[in-house]
């Protein structure tokens, strides 16, 4: 195999290496940009992954999967995102109730925690166990993102690599979800992150911060 | 012949309180304790170096004359510690024959002539013994004569209580320890019957007497949480007699584990290791924080003694673990390691106290913020400060290093295993090790930093002196050991290469051991010839005073304090102290005119406060609810005895 | 042969440290629009500060003209322990790394011990922070070095080298990646470079390396300087050695030591370009968000040990 065969093929094995990189990084970030970037680099990894098992599958519906994920995820959600960070015009931090090497031992013990949960079941159900622990690890920290950030962008980011997890679980134990189950969720995640985008405009007008923790009146 | 050397070396130290004694009235014979207790130590180490090395046993049994249980036995575990604790305190001694005729006068002069080698007696009692009532015997003694020891220091209210609190938790230990002799009792009295019966004990009674020694020992030795009495009682004790506590005495408690874990017990399931290992982490780390906030110099080497307990705990955890997968020759090094850092510590810690003695012979103070440049008036008291301060560090070249280096090898041996636990547990307390290494560091460069460098901060500092001749000559003996076993390691290093080898089954010195022996040397010479060269050649100086940036004159006052150097450190790590501040500004109603303004910050009390605490008041509750059956009435007295009879002739019916 | 081969490694790193040292300054400058000083300029600087006199603080003890000496020993030892062109080094030995990172240790405990002895509100000030910072930094470096060897199976670095050579550069695994990252985040540290300190502040509040040696001059000064030129390089080997060291030479011909020859410089030239870039691009850190810093470094550190043992 020439050089690019085996730098891809290394790259593709190595691919969990890289999502409990972003895991990392994205607990140490410091600005809500680095965030959306990383996920953006998550997404990229992932359809990556995806071209890859539709090669060895050589399933075409994989390829229309992949390109999805690349103009949604990897460009327009992020640029959406972009762009609604701009308009603010708000202090560009993430506000974290952890400081950050806290937020990094957290995620390490995240990172650890999927990989001890998925150690059963490597032999049952099929694919890497690097990929499959890489999954989880990108749940968990997508809900530990969402409990420990206060900007309300960060929720959504939170949520964004929460379901780029599930997708990657899907990937690697089912080999995809069928096709129309994979668009519908690919198009829902763009509805929701332009709702987000008009909610938090209002959210800002109404209540002059964007601190979700400060978002108490809903009581009984 | 080397078994009349024992005898006679016992007989020694026990005519020294006699001697005393009896010349106590002649003041030219005042130099005749301390010589005749430095002579039966020399006598002392001579033996122990023979069975050590070369593996001489001795025994001495007092049963074959009297009808009860109390032998003496030497094998080369004893021969070990009896080695350290003769060679520890024979400088130590030396130091003393000068520093206690100088703050000492008259009747406590002479106790403490009698108390000392009664305390080097019942702790060469301890290492010795061979039966448990030997054992327990000394064990008490210790504790009692150590108490007697720090009463001749003065018995105020606030030094009462800490010995107090010092006795109850010595007795609470030695309960423990007990209950683990009596869990072999009801057959054996002899360690090496109970060698015999534990073999045959089931694994819920091996555990209950692994249980009891470790919590036991640990109260002596002074592990995280049972560490409180360590802070309280070492520093009121006059300075010899804390380098003997926490340099020795700590060490025998050591010897115990050991005793029982490796020798009786024969190692046991992984958790025993695992549970010492954790224990190792936590006092190593908290002895060392809270030794970081401290700015009285004893009560900081006290906090630094539970440190080093904690690293010794360690490599004694690793070993554990090592000896449950069966891979005794990892079990060897880390116990090698475990025990070089017993021999280290004693020497380096005693040199640390020892130092201390001199600073306050010297300078009458303690208090680190009222020191500083005592390096340009007590150029050897400082030299030797150094080294010892290097030493507990643990940097290369000197003694502490080697033990710490053996303990990292041990910790990369274990991910060799196929245990996943032990693989990945074991590594990580490495990574533990090395932050208290760091820490330590940051500890003694503010210690040595603050007392012996830069300038006086107070008149006692300025106008220090160097002390006297045997003070010097025995702190200067501590450091050069120090450097000598830095250096040369071999030596002890083969000899506890055969300890491990007689204690552990099947096990032998690794070759990563031996080749340390071989290697530094040559860094050594690597390092200090360049060092040597450089400093040889005479390069031109001018004194001048500290840049000030063009200000006149600067004081002690504008220096870096303890408190301050430490403060980025105890931020960081705010978590552990947790520490009780209160502000007062007199008038209240004026802040910012005050008449004064006081601040309180007491640290380490959370141990105090959210476990003993709890636990004292949950007894007293207890104790309360229990009292109401005293009612002080006859009848009821009479009541109680008679249903007792009730319920024994019933359960004799029905059992 | 091979002994005077690894004697040859340890001068030639001596000798080049400020040759780094210039280079970096010169391309900082470059990025910054500046013309910048020459790159043999620490040559220049190192060969006036020898010829002066030591100035020494008339409160000083011995130890404030030992830490200097203590400081550059320490360094020439730890130079002797990195293999640069051939797989081994003067003193390698299995353990080795242990005894870098200790000696590193021991430079640092003297040169905090020089700075107090200086008797200035400065010395203790930058003695305080090195002691937060280093204290820090150690346990990330010893866990770093550690994974790689647990990995290798081989205690020394020289041991680590040739293992890593035998693989193929794209059969690193997660350990290597994660491993890599704290070491870097740590050899930033320990030399005392952007974010962590900044090398060319004239600002006391922000100093922490040169607050240190506030009061040094003449010869003492020099040393230090030197010291710190080669900590750099040696760290800069360190991380080559460990993670790319394929073109050392295996046999001791002259061609293969040529081509290891060059094949080190191109490296040490995209590190030093790297190196500058950063300085240039980030700013530096508050120094109570240093402890962050080597948080996230210990937490990679952390992670690449336990995954040696996962996996396997």
């Amino acid at each position: 195999m020439g050089l690019f065969e085996t730098a891809a093929a290394k790259a593709l094995a190595s691919s969990g290496v890289f999502l409990f990189m972003t895991v990392l990084l994205i607990a140490a970030a410091k600005r809500i940009s680095t965030c959306i970037a990383l996920f953006s680099v998550q997404s990229l990894v992932i359809t990556a992954q995806i071209i890859a098992v539709s090669r060895m599958h050589h399933s075409a519906e994989g390829f229309v999967v992949a390109v999805l994920v690349l103009t949604v995820k990897v460009v327009a959600i992020p640029y959406v995102l972009y762009r609604i960070v701009e308009e603010l015009q708000a202090p560009r931090d993430v506000s974290s109730s952890t400081s950050a090497s806290q937020s990094v031992f957290i995620a390490a013990g995240l990172i650890l925690l999927s990989f001890f949960a998925v150690r059963p079941y490597v032999g049952v159900l099929g694919g890497d166990q690097a990929m499959l622990a890489a999954a989880v690890a990108l749940v968990l920290t997508g809900g530990f993102l969402m409990v420990s950030r206060k900007k309300a962008l960060m929720q959504v980011v939170g949520l964004l690599v929460l379901d780029n997890g599930i997708f990657l679980a899907a990937l690697t134990t089912t080999f995809g979800m069928p096709l129309v189950i994979e668009i519908g969720i690919v198009f829902d995640l763009l509805m929701g992150v332009f709702l987000m985008g008009l909610f938090v405009f209002r959210i800002r007008d109404t209540f002059d911060h964007l601190d979700v923790s400060k978002l108490r009146r809903l009581r009984g | 012949m080397t078994q009349l050397a024992f005898n006679s070396f016992l007989v020694a130290m026990l005519s020294v309180p006699v001697v005393t004694l009896i010349s106590r009235r002649w003041t030219k014979a005042c130099a005749l304790p301390p010589v005749l207790l430095m002579g039966s130590l020399a006598a002392g180490v001579a033996v122990a170096a023979v069975g050590f090395w070369g593996g001489q046993r001795f025994t001495v049994d007092v049963s074959q004359v009297a009808s009860f249980s109390f032998a003496l036995s030497v094998d080369r575990l004893s021969a070990f510690f009896l080695l350290l604790i003769c060679s520890v305190a024979l400088p130590v001694i030396l130091f003393s024959s000068s520093y206690i005729p100088r703050h000492y006068a008259g009747v406590r002069r002479h106790w403490l002539w009698v108390l000392l080698p009664l305390f080097l007696v019942s702790m060469v009692l301890v290492v010795t013994a061979s039966t448990a009532f030997a054992f327990l015997f000394g064990w008490e003694l210790m504790t009692l004569f150590s108490a007697g020891l720090i009463l001749m220091d003065g018995d105020s209210e606030q030094r009462r209580h800490n010995i107090f609190i010092y006795l109850l938790m010595m007795h609470a230990g030695a309960a423990a320890v007990i209950g683990a002799f009596l869990l072999f009792l009801p057959h054996a009295g002899n360690f090496r019957e109970m060698r015999a019966i534990a073999t045959l004990m089931p694994p819920p009674m091996r555990t209950a007497v692994f249980l009891l020694a470790f919590v036991g020992f640990g109260t002596k030795a002074g592990i995280v949480p049972l560490h409180l009495w360590l802070p309280r009682a070492h520093p009121i004790a006059p300075s010899p007699v804390s380098a003997l506590m926490s340099g020795i005495m700590l060490k025998t408690a050591i010897y115990g584990l050991v005793r029982f874990a490796f020798d009786f017990l024969g190692g046991g399931p992984s958790w025993w290791g695992y549970l010492v290992l954790f224990t190792g982490c936590v006092s190593g780390l908290l002895g060392v924080l809270y030794a970081i906030s401290e700015h009285d110099l004893k009560r900081l080497l006290a906090y630094h003694s539970v440190e080093n307990i904690g690293i010794i705990y360690l490599g004694l955890g690793s070993a554990l673990v090592f000896t449950a997968n069966h891979v005794s020759i990892l079990a060897a090094l880390a116990l090698t390691a475990a025990l070089l850092h017993c021999l280290n510590h004693a020497i380096f810690k005693s040199l640390l106290f020892l130092g201390a003695g001199a600073i306050s012979d010297a300078a009458h103070t303690l208090d680190l913020e009222e020191l500083g440049g005592l390096q340009k008036r007590m150029r050897l008291t400082g030299a030797a400060f150094l080294i010892a301060c290097c030493s507990i560090v643990g940097l290369p070249l000197f003694n502490g290093f080697v033990s710490e280096w053996l303990t990292f090898r041990s910790f990369l041996a274990a991910s060799e295993l196929t245990n996943l636990s032990a693989a990945i547990v074991l590594p990580l307390a490495a990574g533990v090790l090395a932050l208290i290494g760091g820490l330590a560091a940051a500890c003694f460069a503010k210690v040595y930093g603050v007392a012996f460098l830069g300038r006086p901060r107070s008149r006692e500092a300025e106008s220090a002196n160097e002390v006297s001749l045997p003070m010097q000559a025995g702190m200067g003996v501590l450091a050069t050991v120090c450097v000598v076993i830095g250096i040369f390691p071999g030596l002890v290093l083969r000899g506890l290469g055969t300890l491990t080898e007689e204690l552990l089954p099947g096990a032998a010195l690794p070759p990563t051991a031996a080749s340390l022996s071989v290697l530094l040397p040559w860094i050594a010479l690597f390092v200090l010839v360049p060092v040597a060269g450089i400093a040889a050649f005479k390069r031109a100086k001018k004194l001048t005073a500290t840049w000030a940036c063009g200000l006149p004159g600067l004081d002690g006052r504008m220096e870096y304090t303890s408190t301050a150097f430490s403060k980025p450190l105890r931020r960081v790590f705010s978590e552990v102290y947790k520490a009780d501040r209160t502000l007062d500004v007199v008038p209240a109603d004026q802040p910012y005119f005050p008449a004064s303004i006081s601040y309180r910050s007491v640290r380490t009390t959370s141990f105090e406060r959210s476990l003993y605490r709890p636990g004292v008041d949950a007894i007293v509750t207890a104790a309360n609810r229990l009292r109401q059956l005293q009612t002080g009435n006859i009848q009821v007295y009479l009541l109680y005895i008679f249903a007792a009879l009730i319920a024994l002739l019933m359960f004799m019916r029905w059992v | 042969m091979t002994l005077a081969m690894n004697a040859v490694q340890v001068l030639l790193l001596i000798l080049l440290a400020p040759l780094v040292r210039g280079v970096i300054a010169r391309l900082k400058a470059r990025i910054q629009n500046r013309h910048g000083a020459t790159v043999w300029r620490p040559y220049a600087d190192l060969v006036k500060l020898f010829r002066k006199e030591d100035l020494v603080p008339d409160s000083a003890s011995f130890v404030f003209r030992l830490a200097p000496i203590v400081v550059f020993a320490t360094t020439l030892v730890v130079a002797a322990f990195v293999p640069l062109l051939h797989g081994s080094a003067l003193l390698g030995v299995s353990g080795d790394f242990i005894f870098l990172v200790y000696f590193l240790a021991l430079g640092r405990f003297f040169l905090m011990l020089g700075a107090m002895d200086g008797g200035s509100s400065f010395g203790g000030m930058g003695a305080s922070r090195e002691a937060l910072v280093s204290t820090l930094a150690e346990a990330p470096f010893l866990l770093a070095l550690m994974s790689v060897a647990i990995l290798a199976h081989n205690g020394s670095i020289a041991g680590m080298v040739q293992w890593t050579i035998g693989q193929s550069f794209f059969q690193f695994s997660a350990v290597h990646a994660l491993a890599f990252m704290a070491l870097a985040l740590v050899a930033i540290a320990e030399t005392g470079r952007i974010p962590v300190d900044n090398p060319t502040t004239h600002l006391e509040l922000t100093m922490i390396h040169e607050a240190m040696v506030l009061e040094y001059s003449g010869p003492s000064l020099a040393l230090i300087e030197w010291a710190s030129a080669i900590k750099l390089t040696v760290v800069m080997a360190l991380l080559i050695a460990l993670f790319v060291p394929w073109g050392i030479a295996s046999s001791l011909s002259a061609l293969a030591l040529v081509v290891a020859s060059l094949v080190l410089l191109l490296k040490i030239a995209a590190l030093v370009l790297t190196l500058a870039l950063v300085e240039s691009s980030v700013a530096k850190l508050r120094m109570y968000l240093v402890p962050d810093f080597l948080g996230v470094a210990s937490a990679l550190a952390i992670l690449a040990v336990v995954f040696t043992a996962l996996m396997r």
